[in-house]
């Protein structure tokens, strides 16, 4: 990590950027949350992740289409003689204060992440041992063959080993600040030029920037704003650029002014029903209170042919929806396309269906909902809930906000409950370990399955599906578990939550279908 | 006097005392800070384990105990959301809800008091109908519509004034000032009307009930007989008549202002206390909601006390009495 040759790169990158870059461009771009700290392992949340991404990089990253593509490695192949993977470095790159990247930094950067202190560290259970073999090779190994596990750590970001330690920043902070939580020494396209945390970050282009600069952003400054109304207020007023999210219902008030777009695109989020398989009787029943209804499959066909999307598509998001069929969208890796039919809207059947299981007149429960998590949560609830009543499952609506609502249902305390989920790897494999898996706190499995849903089958899959390394074998057992869980209806999956951004005309911008927005592609004409 | 300001002073004490009590036995109700601090691939066990770091898991008159132990102490903890220091966080956002609601409580005196007045000696005018009117329309209309119409009108629209934010400070020796700059003050003109519009129409209605009822009076009457100039005779006279309840009231509410600017500032983006704690709610930060409410307790009572010491300065029968 020598400090000349670290210089030296920086002189070289300044003097390639002020050649590209020709005009000066202040970029000024909202969203509704502030990232809660600098620190790339302290806090696994999208804001922080998101924003982070544009100072710090990791090994791999994810292109425009979400492709794993090379960045702080060059190549990665699987280990010869054991389970794992070996990282090539790339070689030249320095932090934004002038060290060189290496091997030691990856190393250290692992150690602090996989910490009890770090919030990341789920990412790397499977890791078993981490081993340095140069300055630019670097080898993970891992418990089972582990074929995602490149593209599981994409968000899995470098610090400076030396910067980290010289600035008793060794662990992320946990429960007081440290400098890393407000400080930043990435080697990505962007340094903080200043911070005061909840009202402005300025980030400025890293002129050692190692990869050529495809965005034209002279000057960025973010402003988180939380009310929705004065983040539109202020991109009408040409006060900010950019601005993500907006609500649906002012879509058309943007676009039907001039020199301003909206940007549609589906996130990856699934939103869904989920039901308290375990639970032997129903909390919230006045009619039915010795047995769970919801534990006769046929009631939970009911349940999905009662619901009208069509409707709640026209009138909650305005067209705006695609219906899911399975916990993750199409274009997911591990997609099941042999299994994409949803119960269509057939209240007839419905009715049939609760009649054969024994309730002819129906039962009321109680379905609980966020008012403050998804796009129109509260809105979509009343609506099911009405369709829901129309064959008789009298649904008994309780709504509140997200942050007493995880603690209620890992209390069990539901009949049905709504759930959205984003794969964070992007792979289905995502969805099956935390929400279709059994609940099992040791293997740390099934933790998102407040109903515990139970299929022998589908734990014994998910270690096979996890390890293997074949394409096609991994899909036959992937559509075999989605096909269970479709006929035994663990969840009625809805639809897939749209993602609405905006921006003044004169912004060219990309939108990830992980809602994550990178300033490296952003060009201001 | 020094006695009297003591004494209100160790009262203020246990009045923070029993702010802190009162909030710290509902945040429990508020959520669970752990889920709002993890991610969603965050093992239950590791979840356990931050629980039980932060000390969550203990009695709650053993938190309630560290938390006013540790604040006399002058320890106000550390935020779950940002980690910094409470005391830090809350410090820098200060500047901007005083300077806020100072300048809406000054606009609401130099137009309400003048307008109370004229509307009191003009009662059947048309400006006075006209001002009643539409009084009683900001008075009526919620805070956050009337903030969101003028952002609309005068921001988008008009584009003359910012629509967020703070614009350009000063920092003066820590106290981050928007009355230094153009910017600054452009940025404090629509928040200060939403937040002073209240507090305008009531100071307007009560100097003019206050003021029609002191023209009425018997030494007014004598004074007009007299031939004391008109003048003299409104503002001297009978203005200064009317103070001591105008004054207790605009002081209670201008604890209020600075207590309840919450919703101006979230609508203006403008980086408050109030705006924090609206944040810190989202987050469950209980440290930043706690310490936050005890602050505000503290100023309502810091209002307090300069309303009972302003009485003295305009009422001189009162001085005569604290001689005794």
């Amino acid at each position: 990590m020598s400090q000349s040759i670290g210089k030296s790169f920086v002189l070289g990158g300044a003097l390639s950027l002020a050649a590209i870059s020709v005009s000066a461009e202040q970029f000024n771009w909202a969203s509704t949350t502030d990232p809660q700290t600098m620190d790339p392992h302290a806090v696994n949340s999208a804001p922080v992740l998101s924003f982070l991404n544009n100072i710090y990089e990791g090994l791999v990253r994810r292109g425009k289409d979400m492709s794993i593509e090379p960045s702080l490695a060059t190549s990665w192949d699987p280990l010869e003689d054991e389970n794992g993977w070996r990282f090539n470095l790339r070689e030249g790159v320095t932090f934004a204060d002038g060290s060189a990247f290496t091997a030691a930094d990856v190393m250290f950067s692992y150690e602090r992440a996989s910490n009890e202190a770090a919030d990341v560290r789920s990412w790397f259970a499977p890791v078993t041992d981490v081993r340095v073999v140069d300055d630019f090779t670097i080898d993970f190994v891992t418990s089972a063959p582990n074929p995602l596990f490149p593209s599981s750590i994409a968000n899995f970001m470098i610090l400076d080993s030396d910067w980290a330690i010289n600035n008793d920043a060794a662990l992320p902070a946990r429960d007081a600040e440290n400098f890393a939580t407000l400080n930043v020494n990435g080697t990505g396209p962007f340094v903080v030029a200043f911070r005061d945390p909840g009202v402005k970050t300025v980030l400025t282009p890293n002129a050692g920037w190692w990869d050529t600069a495809e965005h034209n952003v002279t000057e960025a400054t973010f402003t988180p704003i939380g009310n929705s109304a004065t983040g539109l207020a202020a991109l009408l007023s040409g006060d900010i650029d950019f601005i993500q999210p907006i609500p649906l219902q002012d879509v058309e008030q943007v676009e039907s002014r001039d020199g301003f777009s909206v940007l549609e695109g589906e996130e990856t989020r699934v939103i869904m029903f989920g039901f308290g398989h375990e639970h032997d009787t129903l909390l919230y029943s006045t009619d039915v209170t010795d047995v769970n209804p919801f534990q006769d499959v046929r009631v939970r066909m009911a349940a999905g042919h009662a619901l009208d999307m069509a409707s709640i598509d026209r009138v909650l998001f305005r067209g705006k929806i695609e219906t899911a069929n399975q916990l993750v969208p199409a274009g997911i890796s591990g997609y099941s396309t042999a299994n994409e039919n949803r119960p269509d809207y057939d209240p007839e059947r419905a009715k049939e269906l609760l009649a054969e299981a024994g309730y002819p007149d129906g039962f009321t429960f109680g379905l609980k909902c966020t008012n403050d998590r998804y796009i129109n949560d509260e809105a979509l609830c009343r609506a099911a809930a009405s369709m829901f009543a129309a064959v008789g499952l009298n649904a008994e609506l309780s709504t509140g906000p997200v942050r007493d609502y995880w603690p209620q249902l890992r209390e069990d305390d539901f009949d049905m409950y709504l759930l959205g989920w984003s794969p964070g790897t992007f792979d289905m494999e995502h969805p099956v370990r935390f929400l279709l898996h059994s609940q099992d706190d040791e293997a740390k499995l099934g933790s998102w399955n407040f109903g515990n849903y139970s299929n022998a089958r589908v734990d014994e899959l998910l270690p096979l599906i996890q390890q293997e390394i074949d394409p096609a074998a991994r899909q036959t057992m992937i559509d075999e578990v989605v096909q269970i869980t479709q006929e035994e209806v663990a969840y009625i999956p809805l639809y897939t939550q749209p993602l609405i951004w905006a921006s003044k005309d004169n912004v060219d911008l990309t939108q990830r279908a992980d809602n994550f927005f990178m300033l490296r592609w952003v060009t201001v004409n | 006097m020094v006695y009297f300001i003591a004494k209100r002073l160790i009262q203020s004490v246990f009045v923070m005392l029993a702010v802190a009590f009162l909030a710290f036995s509902l945040f429990r109700f508020v959520g669970d800070p752990i889920t709002q601090m993890t991610g969603v691939e965050t093992s239950v066990a590791d979840q356990e384990r931050l629980r039980e770091e932060l000390g969550l898991n203990d009695p709650f008159a053993y938190q309630f105990a560290r938390f006013t132990g540790d604040m006399l102490r002058g320890d106000f903890g550390f935020s779950y959301r940002t980690r910094q220091p409470v005391a830090e966080m809350i410090a820098t956002r200060i500047p901007a809800t005083l300077e806020l609601g100072i300048v809406a409580l000054l606009i609401s005196l130099f137009v309400g008091i003048p307008a109370g007045v004229y509307t009191a000696l003009r009662p059947r005018g048309v400006a006075t109908q006209a001002i009643l009117m539409l009084t009683l329309v900001g008075v009526s209309i919620p805070t956050f519509v009337i903030g969101i119409m003028l952002i609309f009108f005068f921001g988008v629209q008009l584009g003359w004034l910012p629509t967020f934010g703070r614009g350009g400070t000063v920092n003066l020796g820590g106290w981050e000032t928007s009355f230094l700059t153009v910017d600054g003050w452009r940025a404090l003109i629509l928040p200060a009307i939403t937040l002073g519009v209240y507090q305008l129409t009531l100071t307007m209605r009560l100097v003019r009930a206050e003021m029609m009822e002191v023209m009425q009076s018997d030494y007014i009457r004598f004074a007009t007989a007299r031939g004391v100039p008109m003048g003299r005779l409104y503002f001297k006279h009978a203005l200064a008549n009317t103070m001591v309840p105008v004054i207790t009231i605009i002081g209670l509410q201008f604890g209020g202002v600075i207590a309840f600017s919450i919703v101006t500032e979230s609508v203006f983006q403008w980086p408050g206390m109030g705006l924090l704690f609206l944040e810190s709610i989202r987050f469950v930060d209980i440290p930043v909601m706690g310490v936050y409410l005890v602050v505000i307790a503290f100023f309502f009572v810091l209002v307090n006390l300069i309303v009972d010491l302003l009485y003295v300065v305009i009422d001189p029968r009162l001085r005569v009495k604290d001689l005794a």
